[in-house]
């Protein structure tokens, strides 16, 4: 009889559903792509039915359901931490109960509700389901593991080390001493959203100097040799407010926060460089550590603070592991798949099943839904909407790498949904790198974003190294790399250095013969491609790169500011629809911008996404 | 997100989409849906001919037959299936449609379909989709949307005469119908706008509601002469006599008649006068529900939604086994 063990994270943030059929990982999904709604914490039922839609098998006959957190374990930290700080804390607690008391500890209730009164009910500590979507889809027999995030339960940080099936939780760091907190608190700080804009923050960081890195040492952060560190908790407002920073914060950084959608200065260019210095000598001694304490020569990674991709490439190129993998969704959503895992191995004793061609289990993190070509037709043809059928993937590859040689930008919607939050080619927005102009015009007129943001390139894996200064694979956008010093041109930074602090002028200036994906410090989040990852978006790259001769295209998510990436057909003309796209590619299926009909809403979309 | 079912189809208006594999969100908590090649719910593709030693029924109707709310394996036709060895069902049922859509399913891509059985499952309330030239559905965000489907009319007293061949793809702004034609819009039934107050109560308050006004929904049976059931005996007149294998009709009552909230006396008449007229099998499965005791009738179906549960599922199949073991016994197995 197949095990089927289904994962759950939610509550929280970014809540999903995973699927493991005798240790296999089937499906998984974040809620948001069904629900549309960003970063939705709500329980997860649409990704529940996705996934036993996908392993095709009745609620009846799942062997447990596992969620990824222990809701009492997370109330005695609340509890806790409040009352270190009594009476203050009282808005803490407003804004943590109804999680912690109204829906974490019915958890059990929810799931029940959903899937039936007999079915089996699992907890995981949250560390622990981190650790377990790191290690088990990871090619490696044996691995340390490294988890950071915020908070889970009390752990923030955990070192653990990965055997066969077996992982072993060696040392932690408790909240609130959090790497994941103090990022997110100068996220906040800079006028990003916490749990949203720590990408926008790193993204900003090469426009800055870490002049703050002494002080943060200082005054906020104190490390050890092993690479554990402690917070100094007077310059945070997480214990006792909804503020993330306080008062004190401010003073030492010359000021109050940057009020969010305002102006962006120096200061806060400086703040996210210097901080994201920080977080990279973190992890090096945290990483460097477990080494040590585990004796590895692998390491693999999960948690939110691990989607920090410059910060994986340092710890990449330092080379204190051979070989290193990174859980693409290693956010909270990954956590259902990690307890999925966990259960499987721990509590059902199913082996851990490895990819036999020595690559990893995750499949290419193409775990979510996908369309058929038949699909995709009813809904063109019941809606009407003009297309052209291509139905030879070469020749439809070729199409579309001519469409994205004349400088125009391409919806992308091909196999199963991506799961994490990088588009890998599957829904993606594509572009051409060569183009001095590429950059503005997707963040500007398809992207609706702040101008700043980089985007990042899919390589063919055969030519990475043409490009980059990479070795190996990076399958899942998750390490940044140097752009190859011969492919550079020299910026003028002249008036940008002398105070002018429009990013506009900086992003408009070309910096490699690949200028839409190389970011203003000659860096560039990289994704590789093998054909076997999937087809129809190599083919597009390769396509385009006998075209043109490059083998790289911009890659970026199928979404505009604030909208959870597109999952079906319909979400995705939706998104063309409303935006300066050209041509938008539904499987088999070409439709042009300029033959569909008027797209007429009525209101105006952009109030229903919440800006991130 | 609710995932489309269903593709254009010219003659019959629409089907499910050919090889569809997925998992529906509803009132019961969720159902599996795998569609073959031909756009029906099954997990083989029906092959024109038959194997040897095979008993094969083809099985027609609407979503009580197809099975809204119910996982392919848990349908009455793959149960009966799973209790029989040595028999196919052949399951044509389409959610939504009427007799003479079904009928056009037939004529269209079974008629050539070996088979030793045909089952004919009319949901009582299909009369008044038979009525119909167009049907209102709900699209994604809950707008109501007007979509053509073939019908047929009686000319000349007797000719049946189809119409809406192919259907029209696009779906019928409701102003661009004419007086007449909106009086062939099928709303779900008459008093829709109070229907609809009183929906919006709840199913409880609903089913209180009926049963207090002596609620008949279908009053076309309630005449042997009411054009409605005049056209529809001629439809399944028409495909009775077409049939090459034996035909057993089979009335599907709606939950009201299950739960005696109203009187399915003049349904049964009819359907008895169509047995005796055509001389195919009138299965009525109405006795077999009323063997269940009242107050548990309720779990035939779901909590908001009146499709059949696979509970129900399990009485219909228990209900036509041993009127399907007659014709097996008629075979010799």
């Amino acid at each position: 009889m197949t095990v089927h063990v289904l994962g759950i994270s939610g509550f929280y943030h970014d809540s999903a559903a995973a699927i493991v059929s005798d240790g296999e990982i089937v499906a998984a999904a974040q809620e948001e792509r069904f629900s549309r709604r960003k970063h939705d914490p709500r329980f997860p039922q649409h990704a529940i039915n996705y996934c036993l839609g996908e392993a095709f098998i009745e609620t009846s006959e799942l062997d447990a359901v596992v969620f990824y957190d222990h809701p009492l374990l997370t109330l005695d930290r609340v509890i806790k931490s409040l009352l270190t700080v009594a009476p203050r804390g009282r808005q803490q607690w407003m804004k943590a109960a109804p999680s912690v008391l109204g829906v974490k500890v019915h958890v059990e209730r929810f799931i029940r509700k959903a899937l039936g009164p007999n079915v089996p009910v699992l907890f995981t500590k949250h560390h622990l389901a981190h650790a377990a979507s790191a290690f088990y889809p990871s090619p490696f027999d044996e691995a340390a593991i490294l988890t950071i995030d915020g908070v889970g339960e009390w752990a923030t940080t955990s070192i653990a080390e990965g055997s066969g099936s077996e992982i072993q939780i060696l040392k932690e760091i408790r909240y609130p001493h959090s790497l994941g907190l103090l990022y997110s608190a100068f996220t906040y700080f800079c006028g990003f959203k916490v749990n949203s804009g720590e990408y926008k923050l790193m993204g900003l960081a090469p426009y800055g100097e870490p002049r703050y890195v002494d002080l943060i040492e200082e005054r906020l952060l104190h490390m050890k040799p092993d690479g554990s560190f402690r917070l100094n908790l007077e310059y945070f407002g997480y214990l006792d407010s909804n503020r993330m920073t306080n008062e004190r914060f401010s003073e030492l950084f010359g000021g109050p926060p940057r009020p969010a959608e305002s102006r962006i200065t120096r200061r806060e260019m400086d703040l996210a460089s210097s901080i994201q210095k920080v977080i990279e000598k973190v992890l090096l001694g945290l990483a460097g550590h477990a080494r040590e304490l585990t004796g590895k020569r692998n390491l693999v990674m999960a948690g939110g603070v691990a989607l920090n991709c410059v910060a994986n490439g340092v710890l990449q190129r330092k080379k204190l592991f051979d070989e290193l993998w990174i859980q693409p969704a290693a956010g909270d959503a990954g956590g259902a798949l990690g307890a999925a895992l966990v259960a499987s191995c721990r509590y059902f004793n199913v082996p851990r099943k490895m990819n036999s061609q020595g690559r990893d289990s995750q499949r290419g993190s193409y775990l979510g839904p996908s369309f058929s070509k038949s699909e995709v037709r009813a809904f063109l043809d019941r809606e009407n909407y003009p297309y052209e059928a291509v139905g030879d993937s070469q020749q439809r590859a070729l199409k579309i790498a001519q469409v994205l040689s004349e400088g125009k930008v391409v919806g992308h919607l091909a196999g199963r949904m991506e799961f994490g939050p990088r588009s890998l080619g599957a829904r993606s927005i594509l572009g051409d790198p060569r183009r001095t102009d590429t950059q503005v015009l997707m963040n500007l007129k398809i992207k609706y974003r702040e101008s700043f943001r980089p985007f990042a390139p899919t390589v063919l894996a055969e030519d990475c190294s043409k490009y980059f200064e990479m070795e190996g694979e990076s399958p899942y956008m998750l390490l940044v790399a140097p752009v190859r010093k011969e492919r550079r041109l020299e910026m003028d930074l002249s008036r940008f250095d002398q105070g002018n602090e429009d990013l506009l002028e900086v992003v408009k200036q070309p910096r490699s013969d690949v200028p839409a994906v190389t970011h203003v410090d000659y860096s560039a989040r990289v994704q590789t491609i093998l054909r076997n990852d999937c087809p129809a978006y190599y083919d597009v790259v390769k396509a385009f790169r006998e075209r043109t001769g490059c083998s790289a295209i911009v890659n970026t998510s199928f979404n505009v500011r604030g909208e959870p990436i597109v999952c079906s057909p319909q979400d995705a003309y939706r998104c063309f629809m409303r935006t300066e796209m050209d041509l938008l590619v539904l499987e088999d299926c070409l439709l042009f911008k300029k033959e569909q009909p008027r797209w007429e809403e009525e209101d105006d979309w952009r109030n229903r996404y919440e800006l991130d | 997100m609710n995932r489309q079912l269903f593709q254009y189809h010219p003659q019959i208006g629409y089907t499910f989409i050919p090889g569809l594999k997925t998992r529906v969100a509803h009132d019961g908590g969720g159902y599996l849906v795998q569609v073959n090649q031909a756009g029906f719910r099954s997990s083989r593709e029906f092959q024109r001919q038959k194997p040897a030693g095979v008993f094969r029924i083809l099985l027609f109707g609407d979503s009580f037959t197809a099975a809204d709310g119910v996982s392919n394996i848990a349908r009455y036709s793959d149960l009966l299936e799973s209790q029989f060895t040595g028999i196919e069902v052949f399951n044509y049922g389409l959610s939504g449609t009427g007799t003479d859509q079904q009928y056009v399913i037939y004529r269209e891509l079974a008629a050539g379909v070996e088979c030793d059985l045909v089952v004919i499952a009319v949901l009582v309330e299909n009369i008044r989709r038979v009525a119909a030239r167009y049907r209102v559905y709900l699209d994604a965000e809950g707008n109501r949307i007007v979509y053509a489907k073939p019908y047929f009319c009686l000319e000349s007293g007797h000719e049946l005469v189809r119409y809406h061949d192919p259907v029209p793809k696009e779906p019928v702004p409701e102003d661009h119908l004419t007086p007449d034609e909106l009086q062939h819009v099928d709303q779900g039934g008459n008093f829709a706008w109070f229907r609809q107050a009183v929906n919006t109560l709840g199913s409880r308050a609903r089913d209180v509601a009926q049963r207090w006004s002596r609620y008949q929904p279908l009053p076309a049976y309630e005449s042997a002469e009411h054009p409605d059931w005049i056209l529809t005996k001629a439809i399944l007149s028409q495909w009775i006599s077409q049939c090459l294998s034996p035909v057993i009709v089979c009335p599907l009552p709606l939950y009201q008649h299950v739960e005696e909230t109203c009187d399915p006396a003049a349904y049964q008449a009819r359907f008895r006068e169509l047995g005796t007229e055509t001389g195919a099998v009138i299965h009525d499965p109405l006795p077999d529900y009323w063997q269940v005791p009242r107050d548990a009738r309720r779990k035939f179906r779901f909590p908001n939604d009146i499709h059949p549960t696979p509970l129900s599922h399990q009485l219909l199949a228990d209900s036509l086994m041993p009127c399907i073991q007659s014709f097996l016994h008629q075979r010799g197995r």
